[in-house]
């Protein structure tokens, strides 16, 4: 039964990270002759499928990992357990989503394959705990981005940016892999071989996920590139991954990377309240969605880098609905951008008249990426604020203020894009079909991970327990619920 | 067989569920682009608030006879995680029902009222939209028998107030108000937020009834009197900002640039009291709260006076039912700091009903305003400044420049708090566009578009 499961899981994963790789061949190699779009979505859709199909088969397991390739530096070449269960589908669905909306000047070919080899790369990220494996896939999700910014008119000035932050993050994160290895914390404490290795990781990690004073790329990459790109670049948080992977997962020695953590977490906070701080006074709206994902971004490292369950699972929550509340929202302004240009936030632009759906899923993701009721980020706002205050009063005092902070922003970012007078003889902007069925596909998951939170707040208390090396309370919970004598 | 708490659960969740239904009724067809007719949207609305007012009336009859022993509907556990369970639970007792009934009665006549109101108005399902929005919070913050569930419906309950408030989405005035509403809100609900982490911390789940005796208003504090008086704090900072207490007012009066029904509704019947509401709830532990309940006294007072001077100069009619309003809550608040629980919701319930009925009729009472001026051919009424004149001339004059500018609150507010902050977080934007621009040559980002 459990080798059928991990044949079962192994094929799922090689399709959820094959099948954009798949339509990125083709594409590129000109041997598809329709349209792009239509073979990269269903692309993304066969990956989608593929990453359901782990996280249910993996729901069938007893929640061990199942690792399957060589082992080095602690991690395996292919390893699967609750947190690519749950993170992978989010990813998958961010790219799918992406794809679909995405205006057709957008989608030639070349945009094509590069989108999908990025999606297949971030894909197969999740897939691994291998830290060389790591370090190949960093290089291999930023440089599509990188060509792509710079092919972007005017995308200079952020291309060049977006090189020298992943060039510092990249080569931080080799070295001190690199040492890591050498000096492995997870096998006894280590020396200072082992302690430089971990403070290089953190400052890769810290770089890559723009964690202030290194946060000036998030901001340049959402101004100067293409929407696609600046979404798939960060909303699937590749360098939380890989801190899960290769700091958190070893707190339980106190001696090892516990430092690193500490002034991640501590760094991750302020830069979490700065966004959200900024975002405020942004002019247009790209910066504004730029600096609300840097903020987002680090308030889930904030919470990961945490020692109690309830802030790894709050921060996993909100990885996942602000994610995809920020997709929503980007998307959204990429639909809107096309049809009438660039969006000021200076003063109320009026643009309600013009395209009142698109206001309208603006407005729904926006509240279900402050806290709207019956949304994920109602239970991962909980969740983290409850889990930072347990641990340290500041901690939490930092997080409710990076959430009322960035509540104002997302307000006054709707209100002066959709607010003030209209242009009466101006053209109304309908709602194509593709993008309704992809926004509504987003939010219908904000609303149902929402509303029914329980089965992913439970799957991601297995996974931190794990992760942590506590007893999970969903599994005592379960213990208690199975019938007496058995 | 049905037993008596079946019933009640049933009839609680009716209360609940009918305005909840009406927002997926309305909402969902609208979002896919084929929203309802103007009369198909006001019926299901009006449906939705009729059939959660019939719901409580019967759940109160139930109650009545049976001397309003309160019934605990516990409708699971939504999340855990540790020791932190988040569970739905609502209550009915001898505060929560009558009060559903009242608010539900009301957004039914303001359901019927603004049918006519809107006709044609562009805005007229997100209108009605947002009243069933706001119903369902209502309900929610009414109902609720945990702290978890009461933040849930207070937080519906700020959203559609300040999509309310900007519905006239073409007007600077009705944006800013909007924005400055929910700005208020947004920080006063730390307060609300961080009370239910405590409420959590002190024990382990957010259900009223390991606080409190479920016994309204006879029941007792649980918790030891220093928590009590930590999560009293708290609270009555989270009600200033929702009821507009001083000196966090100032939203109050531009709140008014939404449409009348909204305002009559929000600003002068239900919303002004969701924070005299949540504090009668958790009446048990400002008893253990000596300190919570001196500062409300003096807020409430503070509040008051603040109002009734700044009202009596107000020169357009929907600002002085503003500040009347504004009065009341302050009373109301007061009066519940003085340990009283009949007389605040007594005072609650009928200001709500009169404030509303003034605020819906005040495009009208213009009207007949100017009509009976036109006749007299003059000014007909009575002087409202005319009490201030019984002050020293001197002290007039100064009085009626504090009562113009507001009691200088927004001034206050804006120059100590506000502008800094602003000029700060300019100064810092700037300081990242110059390292930006450093970084990535001579323009900087910004150029790309798709």
């Amino acid at each position: 039964m459990t080798a059928t499961v991990d044949v079962s899981l192994l094929a799922a994963a090689a399709i959820t990270v094959a099948a954009p790789l798949f339509g990125a061949a083709v594409t590129a190699s000109g041997l598809h002759r329709g349209s792009p779009r239509r073979l990269a979505v269903a692309m993304a859709c066969v990956s989608l499928l593929g990453s359901l199909a782990i996280t249910m088969l993996w729901s069938q397991t007893d929640g061990a990992p199942r690792v399957f390739g060589d082992r080095l530096g602690g991690g395996w070449f292919v390893c699967i357990d609750g947190i690519t269960a749950v993170l992978l589908p989010y990813v998958a669905l961010v790219e799918m989503a992406i794809l679909m909306v995405a205006p057709r000047r957008a989608l030639e070919p070349s945009a094509v394959a590069r989108i999908l080899f990025g999606a297949a790369a971030t894909l197969a990220v999740f897939l691994t705990s291998h830290p060389l494996l790591l370090i190949a896939l960093w290089c291999a999700t930023a440089l599509p981005t990188w060509i792509s910014v710079r092919s972007t008119p005017g995308g200079n000035a952020a291309a060049r940016v977006f090189a020298i932050a992943m060039s510092a993050a990249v080569l931080c994160m080799a070295v001190g892999t690199v040492l890591l290895i050498i000096d492995p914390p997870w096998v006894a404490a280590p020396g200072w071989v082992g302690s430089a290795g971990g403070w290089l990781v953190a400052l890769a990690v810290m770089i890559r996920k723009g964690i202030f004073p290194f946060h000036s790329w998030y901001p340049a990459l959402f101004s100067g590139a293409t929407m696609s790109t600046a979404l798939a670049a960060t909303v699937p948080q590749v360098a939380s991954y890989t801190a899960v992977r290769l700091l958190i997962g070893h707190v339980d020695h106190p001696e090892g990377v516990a430092a690193e953590l500490v002034v991640l977490s501590q760094m991750a906070l302020i830069t979490a309240t700065y966004g959200a701080a900024l975002a405020i006074v942004q002019r247009d709206l790209r910066s504004l969605i730029g600096t609300l994902a840097m903020s987002q971004s680090a308030l889930v490292l904030g919470g990961l880098a945490g020692t109690l369950p309830m802030e790894l699972n709050g921060a996993f929550c909100v990885w996942i609905s602000s994610g995809l509340a920020l997709t929503g929202i980007g998307l959204v302004s990429w639909a809107l951008e096309s049809r009438a240009g660039p969006i000021r936030l200076d003063t109320p632009q009026g643009r309600f008249w013009d395209a009142p759906a698109l206001a309208a899923f603006f407005l729904l993701f926006g509240l279900a990426g402050i806290g709207l009721p019956g949304t994920l980020s109602f239970v991962a706002d909980d969740l983290i604020v409850s889990g930072s205050l347990d641990e340290q009063l500041h901690a939490g005092l930092l997080v409710i203020l990076a959430t009322v902070l960035s509540g104002i922003a997302m307000m006054r970012g709707w209100f002066h894009v959709f607010g003030g007078p209209g242009d009466s003889e101006g053209t109304r902007h309908a709602i194509l079909l593709r993008e309704r069925v992809a926004l509504t596909a987003l939010l219908a998951a904000l609303f149902l991970l929402g509303l029914w939170p329980d089965p992913l707040v439970r799957a991601l208390d297995r996974a931190t327990a794990r992760l942590l090396g506590t007893p999970s309370a969903a599994a005592a919970h379960d213990l208690q619920d199975l019938p007496q004598g058995r | 067989m049905m037993t008596n708490h079946d019933i009640v659960s049933l009839l609680v969740i009716c209360q609940l569920a009918a305005p909840a239904a009406t927002v997926a009724l309305v909402g969902v067809p609208a979002l896919l682009g084929r929203p309802p007719s103007e009369r198909a949207t006001a019926l299901i609305v009006g449906g939705g608030f009729a059939a959660g007012f019939i719901a409580g009336l019967l759940t109160l009859a139930v109650l009545a006879a049976r001397s309003f022993v309160p019934e605990i509907v516990h409708l699971g556990s939504w999340f855990s995680v540790g020791h932190h369970e988040a569970s739905i639970e609502l209550v009915a007792d001898a505060l929560s029902v009558p009060y559903v009934c009242f608010s539900t009665g009301l957004c039914g006549l303001v359901n019927a009222f603004a049918r006519k109101y809107l006709h044609r108005e562009p805005g007229f399902t997100r209108f009605f939209l947002l009243l069933a929005v706001f119903g369902t919070g209502m309900n929610l913050m009414v109902l609720a028998g945990s702290i978890d569930v009461l933040f849930a419906g207070w937080e519906l309950l700020g959203i559609s107030s300040t999509l309310l408030i900007g519905f006239f989405l073409e007007r600077g005035n009705a944006v800013r108000a909007a924005m400055r509403a929910f700005a208020t809100y947004r920080v006063c609900d730390v307060g609300l937020l961080a009370a239910a982490v405590m409420v959590h911390r002190a024990v382990g789940s957010g259900d009223f009834n390991r606080l409190f005796g479920e016994n309204w208003p006879h029941g007792t504090c649980l918790v030891p009197a220093a928590t009590a008086t930590i999560v009293s704090l708290l609270l009555v900072f989270a009600a200033m900002g929702k009821s507009a207490q001083v000196p966090f007012s100032g939203w109050l009066p531009q709140a008014m640039e939404g449409p009348t029904p909204s305002s009559a509704i929000f600003y002068g019947a239900l919303s002004i009291h969701a924070g005299a509401y949540v504090l009668l709830r958790c009446e048990s532990l400002l008893e253990q709260a000596p300190l919570a309940r001196g500062l409300l006294i003096v807020i409430g007072l503070g509040t008051a006076l603040h109002a009734n001077v700044v009202g009596r100069v107000q020169t357009d009619l929907k600002s002085m039912l503003a500040y009347a309003s504004m009065t009341q809550s302050g009373l109301i608040f007061a009066e519940i700091g003085f340990g009283w629980r009949i007389i605040p919701l007594v005072h609650v319930i009928s200001h709500a009903i009169l404030r509303s009925l003034q605020i819906l009729r005040s495009p009208s009472a213009l009207h007949d305003r100017h009509e009976l001026e036109a006749a007299l051919g003059g000014h007909p009424g009575a002087d409202r400044w005319a009490f201030g004149r019984l002050l020293p001339e001197g002290l007039q004059a100064r009085f009626y420049r504090i009562a113009l500018d507001r009691g200088f609150e927004e001034m206050v507010v804006g120059r100590l708090f506000v502008v800094p902050f602003l000029r700060l977080l300019e100064c810092a934007a700037d300081l990242e566009r110059r390292w930006l621009k450093l970084l990535g040559g001579d323009a900087g980002p910004g150029g790309g578009r798709s």
